[in-house]
């Protein structure tokens, strides 16, 4: 055999890449990552530091406090700009925005990706959302069922460490073994999350003509809460804690940033696994971005072109290559793509890139006449649950419903509040204080998570020549737009929402047109006449889908380029659709689905 | 023997030295709050970690005392104002030579945490009352709890706290205690903690254990010279690794001592340590009823903690009286008025 730097390249150290790192690793394999951004979080001092920059950063927004370079940058939500029809494309940041809609998601590309600032929401996909095309006629079947990934879910929910029970996610229409529990019980309902069971739970709420309950479900959530003794047949769980400091982070502590940062790192992130995996003997290099997959004349990979960086804002850079026996790519959806694209590889079937999917995030907000203990606890905690699948699907996309423990904050509250109290009513001392809790204490935010179907045209391409980054590489082009299926849904669930509302008895004060509008929600568009506006929801799906043919389909159900057999492309980038569950456990399944299948192929 | 022949006399000794060890694993606690809560955040990492974990092992052997005093039949008693002492204060049945006050994070601190947590000297003998170390004291209930033997243990296995449940974020787990070897256990795990290997730092060169164990005096020592033990280190000299890096000067400038009594009526400080005292009373009482029969109270002691903590760093940063310190908490057991 020919001399290989290593026996398996891995390029991105966020979830997927920590994954196959710590399997490769602890069963004997030789194992490098190659990681675009800086070293986060290696030591506890290191990960304060972050945390501090982000309890200065003004604008809390989810890569606050994430080392950003100009070597390796991240798209920003801050870059976000509404788009005009007809107009130039949107060039603020990272991404480049040839609309129509913007696409609104950001990512991290750093040491532990995007898992550093994610929610933390670890819900299975329904059975019926591997299967769009033939239960409802829509979108695509996936090659796997979920059946199929049954086991591969629960090796992902014990190496995040959900906390959740069987018996609330029964409610949502999702099968488990007979057997199972959750490694932890579910976090403590908020006072919200009571609050609206007591209200709305099992109240009827029409779709069409059709009548469906109302399911308040806790969230399971990938954050240390008390280990359940049933777990593992009575062997229990042992939380994880913080990475360089372990005695933290072993409870939630209700500190209410799990956006952009968890301060105790009870919330689960990459950096844990990716400890695991290095004390198992993995390598890590950072500041080396992937520039190209190097493909010999047998279609083989034969190398990965990276350029070792240092210095920002200016950075210098020298290439390298190094080689190896198998070739991961877990760079995430979009970076993984743009990889492909420069390297022009692995795309015989013109699918890299394209079918870009997220949930585009639509609010509905309003005011209680009691107050909902707002800011205690995670963001979000429980959700509506029931109106994930239907057979409303064949004519329209299903929803989610993020119930949001902290009031309007996406809206800008409390400091919103503090403003109107100060500058429009002159209040201070005591008053202002009354005020302001009086007001954040009874605001009421939903936000719906809109399925998307894959769509060619909803895409990731390059323009090596008009826009690139300091290091010369090309910056991602997208194209992003709403069809009639996703905006018809954003109305049916703006409806339910009137319709919860009134059941509360809540004011609702939701406006997607005029100054209410959300600031952030650069998103929109009308349907039926009416208004709508959405934000991104860091989902982003798609990019190289998996398939059992070639032709049209990037990857096998094994999530290896049908091109090119030593190479593989993972991360939400190989799910043919997006369902409506936040993505991160999936991927996660399907990264510990692959371990498996590169562990067997080299022993 | 029965649990008749037992000397009642002996068997209410025994439950008083463990009552009186849970005052003292509890005596120490505000004092190393304060200094730990008095490091400004993000500064003297390694130093306020040294302390946290001193903390939580200082709670975890409150409950394990208080298992012990339950197997035998005790009723453990925390929510009173005689188990709270006013600092400063001698060690509750101590000889009285160590005093402890409630400081901020200072080498004059650290050097009362290194008397508090001194190992025993090889010839000190087991004692349960006037003790000189807290070996000594522990080492006189072990012996007495053997001599007593298998009959002392009537107390009922429902107000054990367990392992696995209440625990996490320090070294080591509750034991349940149902007999002589799991008292035995419990009561190792406090000693062994504290001061690690017995006898060694009186007695030359014996080494002093791998550094993620070190027993709580060699944890502070390091603090007080600054310089991390290594393995190959012995207890009779001072620790010959890297440096560590405190820096005294990144604290919250807390008065020593501070009391209710200094404090305006009326004033808005006043107030603040009040709440502050009521807050600590209402999680001794949470306590009281963890360790008499409802376990799961525990869980809602956890909020309180940190409500303490929030509590405390919000008065460490008051400014009090004219030389510049800063108000601090006083951990009073609250008057009556003030609940």
């Amino acid at each position: 055999m020919t001399r290989v730097d290593c026996e398996v390249l891995i390029v991105g150290a966020g979830i997927a890449g920590a994954i196959l790192a710590r399997r490769l690793a602890e069963a004997g394999k030789d194992v490098m990552v190659l990681e675009a951004g800086e070293a986060t979080g290696r030591t506890w001092a290191e990960y304060q530091s972050n945390i501090t920059a982000m309890l200065a950063s003004p604008a809390k927004v989810p890569n606050a406090g994430w080392a950003n370079s100009a070597a390796a940058p991240s798209p920003s939500v801050l870059d976000i700009r509404p788009l005009t029809p007809g107009g130039p494309p949107g060039t603020a940041g990272y991404f480049v925005q040839e609309g129509p809609q913007p696409f609104g998601s950001d990512y991290l590309r750093s040491r532990g990706g995007t898992t550093l600032h994610w929610y933390a929401h670890c819900l299975r996909m329904l059975p019926s959302d591997f299967a769009m095309r033939s239960t409802y006629g829509v979108g695509v079947d996936w090659p796997l069922t979920y059946d199929d990934l049954v086991p591969w879910y629960a090796e992902a929910e014990r190496e995040i460490g959900v906390a959740a029970e069987v018996e609330d996610q029964l409610r949502t229409g999702t099968p488990f073994p007979a057997a199972y529990v959750y490694p932890m019980h579910k976090i403590p309902p908020t006072y919200l999350d009571r609050w609206l069971t007591e209200r709305l739970d099992g109240k009827p709420v029409r779709i069409g003509h059709e009548s469906y309950p109302t399911g308040v479900v806790p969230v399971p959530g990938g954050r240390n809460s008390m280990p359940n003794p049933a777990y593992d047949l009575g062997r229990g769980y042992q939380p994880v804690g913080a990475v360089g400091r372990p005695t933290s982070g072993l409870r939630c502590e209700g500190n209410s940033s799990c956006i952009p940062g968890c301060p105790a790192q009870a919330k689960y992130n990459a950096l844990k696994t990716l400890e695991a995996a290095v004390t198992a003997g993995a390598r890590v290099m950072t500041q080396a971005v992937a520039s190209k997959v190097l493909v010999g004349a047998d279609d083989q990979v034969t190398g990965v072109e990276y350029l070792r960086w240092s210095g920002d804002p200016f950075p210098t850079a020298e290439a390298h290559t190094i080689t190896a026996r198998r070739y991961v790519l877990a760079a995430h959806s979009v970076e993984n793509a743009k990889l492909l694209l420069m390297s022009g590889a692995a795309n015989s079937s013109d699918q890299v890139g394209r079918n870009l999917m997220d949930h585009p995030f639509l609010l509905s907000w309003a005011r209680t006449d009691e107050p909902l203990g707002t800011f205690r606890g995670p963001g979000s905690t429980a959700g509506i649950e029931t109106l994930r699948d239907g057979p409303f699907r064949a004519q329209h996309s299903s929803f989610r419903t993020d119930i949001d423990n902290w009031g309007f904050q996406i809206l800008g509250s409390p400091g919103s509040d503090v403003a109107s109290a100060v500058y429009g009513d002159q209040l201070f001392g005591t008053a202002l204080r009354k005020r302001v809790s009086h007001d954040v204490q009874r605001q009421l935010m939903l936000g719906f998570l809109l399925e998307q179907l894959p769509h060619p045209d909803n895409r990731v391409t390059i323009k090596p020549g008009a826009y690139t980054d300091a290091l010369g590489l090309p910056r991602p082009v997208i194209r992003y737009d709403f069809d009639a299926w996703t905006r018809q849904g954003a109305a049916v669930a703006r409806d339910c929402a009137v319709q919860w509302f009134e059941e509360l008895g809540a004011d609702d004060l939701t406006a997607y047109a005029g100054p209410d509008r959300p600031m952030a929600a650069h998103q929109q568009f009308t349907w039926k006449d009416r208004p709508y506006c959405t934000l991104g929801a860091g989902h982003l799906c798609g990019t190289h889908r998996m398939g059992t043919t070639r032709d049209d389909h990037v990857v096998d159900p094994d999530q290896r380029s049908w091109d090119h057999r030593n190479l593989f492309v993972i991360g939400a980038g190989s799910m043919p659709t997006i369902g409506t569950s936040n993505p991160t456990l999936t991927l996660a399944a399907l990264a510990c689905r692959t371990a498996a299948v590169l562990v067997d192929e080299l022993s | 023997m029965s649990t008749s022949d037992l000397d009642p006399e002996r068997v209410r000794r025994l439950r008083d030295a463990l009552q009186h060890a849970l005052m003292l694993e509890h005596a120490t606690i505000p004092a190393y709050l304060c200094a730990l809560y008095s490091i400004e955040d993000g500064t003297n990492v390694e130093a306020a970690e040294i302390i946290r974990s001193v903390v939580m092992e200082e709670m975890l052997h409150m409950v394990l005392v208080a298992n012990v005093l339950n197997a035998v039949g005790g009723e453990p008693s925390v929510d009173h104002a005689g188990f709270v002492p006013r600092y400063p204060t001698q060690l509750p049945y101590s000889d009285g030579r160590l005093v402890v006050g409630l400081r901020r994070f200072s080498p004059e601190a650290i050097q009362t945490f290194l008397a508090i947590e001194r190992p025993e000297p090889a010839a000190a003998r087991p004692l349960v009352e006037g003790y000189d170390t807290i070996g000594q004291l522990y080492a006189g209930v072990e012996l007495e709890l053997t001599s007593l033997g298998p009959a002392v243990f009537t107390g009922k296995l429902d107000r054990q706290i367990g392992p696995g449940r209440f625990y996490y974020g320090g070294d080591g787990d509750p034991v349940v205690v149902r007999d002589l070897d799991s008292a035995l256990a419990a009561l190792e795990i406090i000693v062994d903690q504290g001061e690690g290997l017995d006898h060694t730092i009186h007695e030359g060169a014996h080494p002093i254990g791998s550094r993620d164990q070190l027993a709580h005096y060699f944890r502070f020592r390091q603090i007080a010279v600054g310089y991390h033990y290594r393995e190959s280190d012995v207890a009779n000299a001072p620790p010959t690794g890297s440096r560590l890096a405190v820096d005294w000067d990144a604290v919250l400038p807390m008065r020593d001592n501070a009391s209710l009594a200094e404090l305006s009526p009326g004033s808005e400080v006043r107030r603040l340590s009040e709440t502050f005292n009521h807050t600590y009373g209402t999680l001794l009482a949470c306590l009281h009823r963890a360790f008499n029969g409802q376990p799961d109270e525990l869980l809602a002691a956890v909020p309180l903690m940190y409500q303490l903590r929030y509590q405390a760093v919000a008065l460490m940063r008051i400014p009090c009286g004219s030389d510049g310190q800063t108000a601090g908490p006083s951990f009073e057991w609250p008057p009556p008025a003030a609940s």
